[in-house]
């Protein structure tokens, strides 16, 4: 059925209008209490409440609402803290799914089952965060449509309910002239940086109207920054892995086109007198930076086999917090390994009988020779290990591919042995030398000969290996845009509040009403001071008409 | 605003939410393990790698046929256990088609060149560099191996060393396709 909602003053206000659009004079059921007015949005109807609600309208209306936000704002949050009791998976170098169980046990196995090892990647997480920006887009448009157009067309006279009813109110009988009353309050509001539009016995002055669209410019922002986050997501925009370079070496960057070369490392430790007392003799980095160089890969990129055709790009000295960047790429200092590993020796060979000493030879360990003369005799390379070890059937192997104990196996011919050699195993390393026994499984051969290093400049180990955090972010700056927005979207609803007040004199009696958004301990305290300098007695507590808030 | 435009601002709306949502979600569901070869999927391309004697090769050479790619490295003792098994099984499956490549785990040429020298092995050994191959089939252990049909999709994915009756019923699922 259609409401009568016509106002006395003539204007027709759409349902559900608490507040006459054009008078301000209370409808419906604000009409019939006695209490402060509701203010919110000046009265305009917020939304056309349709008797059925289709599967829009609910589906609105659900994201519309605070309470709803507040909600899954709560929910994000208590969801968020899972999150942080077990290290994430995306923490990790190398990740094992069995971290968790080993470390934790039950509640470890259990955290990574449901998921809640990569929490904030996880579908549930995503949603939560998308129903949140959802309902940032709704609630705002919901409520700024509203507010601009109330705000907009404002009418400068109002009902006498409108302003008695007001939260801050004040009436008086004047002397004088209605016109010149109302010429001079509008003067000394204008003092207070009011813009006043005055007709002739009744003003509004308003001052810091921009201040409402604080919070809704403080939402944009946050529904950029949530774009952004999620944009982080698309192919390409975002890389977070870590290098290993040795010195002298080149390492493609997986996933790019790129390949990382480290020119030289060089870690500087604190002398003991830098150092407290407790940590006098121990190795403390002091500054620790790799002279590094990036390539474009442009052939052979992904071959294992052919070389690949690269060309230099950028060149820097990476340090902790000083990246190589080119084109959004990153390279951060992050670890390095000085282990020392054998890279080449030059022993000599020492025959025991006759105290002779032959040699040194060059023995590269990674790229050795076939074959070595070495004085009178000949050494043939039978084989060499990198990692020797003994393995579960008694067979000499390798524990892995690095060149932590190197080994090699000799046939050694020459005088005064057969025809066929004789074999001689060697490492090169003393203390494997000691753990696997050399001497024994040379035989008497230990007895005849014997290779070794004599002087440590005889030793060359390989270069330290760096380990660069290679990043891309290229949503990073869209995230600040979006703070940035959102900052200044809080700075406007803050530091300043909106405020209105209305007065009418009709024939020597003034009506006067104000409102504001926050502060109004503030707005009395102004209004008060306006009145008293147009000579009214006024004291900000007599203007309080009570209200929730203080 | 009027209720026509009101109801096309709400739709609007609504739809662009669903499509990022959705977009933002669908990668958390199926993006994580996108790279990572399954079954069912297809194997990881490489091109030009060489095999012992230098010559290159690339995995589309072998399209159209069943191929069993075997990740090994000489230090890695049940990937040296099933060699043999593995010699064996392409003996008698060759005539069929059957391709073995068997791709070292970025050794240096002497290791898996000395390494060799101990085994009668008739199929092709491939030589991986920087774990480049490696990664991009995102190995966890070794040994690993991957069935290939001739529909050039993965059948099966094996981890740890094999015996030959299971090498053979692999195989034999192969040659089926």
């Amino acid at each position: 059925m259609f409401e009568n909602t016509k106002c006395e003053c003539g204007h027709q206000n759409p349902p559900d209008t608490t507040l006459c659009e054009s008078c301000g004079k209370p409808l419906g059921e604000e009409a019939l209490s006695d209490r402060p007015l509701e203010m919110r949005y000046d009265g305009v109807a917020r939304r056309s409440q349709k008797k059925n609600p289709n599967l829009i309208d609910r589906v609105w209306n659900f994201f519309s609402s605070v309470k709803v936000a507040v909600v899954l704002i709560v929910i994000t949050l208590i969801g968020a803290t899972f999150g942080t009791i077990y290290p994430q998976e995306n923490t990790f170098i190398n990740f094992d799914p069995s971290y968790y169980e080993e470390n934790y046990g039950l509640p470890g196995k259990i955290y990574y089952m449901l998921g809640l090892s990569h929490t904030y990647e996880s579908w549930w997480f995503i949603t939560l965060l998308v129903m949140i920006g959802a309902s940032l887009v709704i609630c705002s448009l919901d409520r700024v449509l509203p507010l601009y157009r109330a705000l907009s067309k404002q009418q400068v006279r109002k009902h006498i309910q409108f302003l008695t009813r007001q939260r801050v109110t004040y009436a008086a009988d004047l002397d004088g002239d209605d016109e010149e009353w109302t010429r001079k309050l509008g003067e000394l509001l204008g003092k207070k940086r009011y813009r006043v539009t005055a007709e002739k016995t009744a003003l509004l002055a308003e001052k810091n109207r921009f201040s409402r669209w604080g919070p809704y410019i403080n939402h944009i922002g946050l529904i950029v920054f949530l774009l952004a986050v999620l944009a982080r997501a698309i192919p390409g925009w975002q890389m977070d892995q870590y290098v290993g370079v040795r010195e002298g070496e080149a390492v493609p960057i997986p996933e790019t086109h790129y390949y990382v070369k480290n020119l030289d490392f060089e870690v500087e430790y604190y002398a003991d007198d830098e150092l407290p007392d407790r940590l006098k003799g121990t190795l403390r980095p002091k500054r620790f930076v790799t002279k590094a160089e990036l390539y474009v890969c442009e052939a052979n990129c992904g071959s294992t086999a052919l070389e690949p055709v690269l060309r230099k790009v950028k060149e820097h000295d990476i340090l902790v917090n000083d990246p190589l960047e080119y084109k959004g790429l990153k390279l951060y200092q992050f670890d390095y390994d000085t282990t020392p590993r054998l890279k080449a020796i030059r022993p000599v060979l020492t025959d025991l009988k006759s105290g002779e000493t032959y040699g040194p030879f060059e023995l590269s360990i990674l790229e050795p020779e076939p074959e070595y003369e070495v004085g009178p005799y000949r050494l043939k390379l039978i084989t060499r290990f990198l990692d020797f070890t003994v393995n579960a059937s008694g067979e000499p192997a390798n524990l892995s591919n690095q060149p932590n104990a190197p080994a090699f196996l000799f046939l050694i011919q020459g005088p005064d042995l057969p025809a066929e050699g004789e074999t001689f195993f060697y490492f090169p390393i003393p203390t494997d030398r000691e753990r696997f026994g050399q001497d024994l499984i040379n035989g008497e051969m230990a007895e005849r000969f014997d290779i070794r290093v004599t002087d440590m400049a005889n030793v060359e180990f390989t270069g330290d290996v760096s380990y660069l955090n290679v990043r891309v972010d290229r949503a990073l700056p869209y995230v600040f845009v979006g703070a940035f927005i959102s900052l200044i979207g809080l700075v406007m609803g803050f530091y300043w509040q909106h405020r209105r007040v209305w007065l009418r004199i009709d024939d020597g009696r003034l009506t006067l009403g104000a409102h504001t958004n926050k502060n109004w301990y503030g707005l009395r305290s102004e209004v008060a001071a306006v009145l008293r300098a147009a000579g009214l007695e006024a004291d900000p507590k007599s203007l309080d008409n009570g209200g929730r808030n203080k | 605003m009027k209720g026509r435009e009101r109801k096309i601002t709400q739709i609007v709306i609504l739809i662009g939410i669903l499509l990022l949502g959705g977009y933002a979600v669908g990668t958390t569901l199926f993006a994580s393990d996108g790279d990572k070869p399954k079954i069912g999927g297809r194997p990881p391309a490489f091109e030009n790698v060489a095999d012992i004697e230098g010559k290159l090769h690339s995995l589309d050479d072998y399209k159209g046929k069943p191929v069993i790619i075997n990740f090994w490295g000489t230090f890695c003792p049940p990937c040296v256990a099933e060699m043999p098994a593995i010699e064996r099984q392409y003996q008698k499956y060759k005539d069929q088609g059957l391709v073995v490549l068997a791709i070292n785990l970025s050794e240096d040429d002497i290791t898996v060149r000395d390494f060799l020298k101990r085994f009668d092995l008739s199929y092709t050994i491939l030589r991986d560099k920087n774990r480049m191959i490696e990664r991009r089939y995102a190995l966890r252990s070794y040994p690993t191996t991957f069935f290939i049909g001739r529909d050039g999709r993965i059948m099966d994915i094996d981890v740890g060393g094999m015996a030959d009756e299971e090498i053979e019923q692999y195989i034999l699922r192969l040659l089926e396709t």
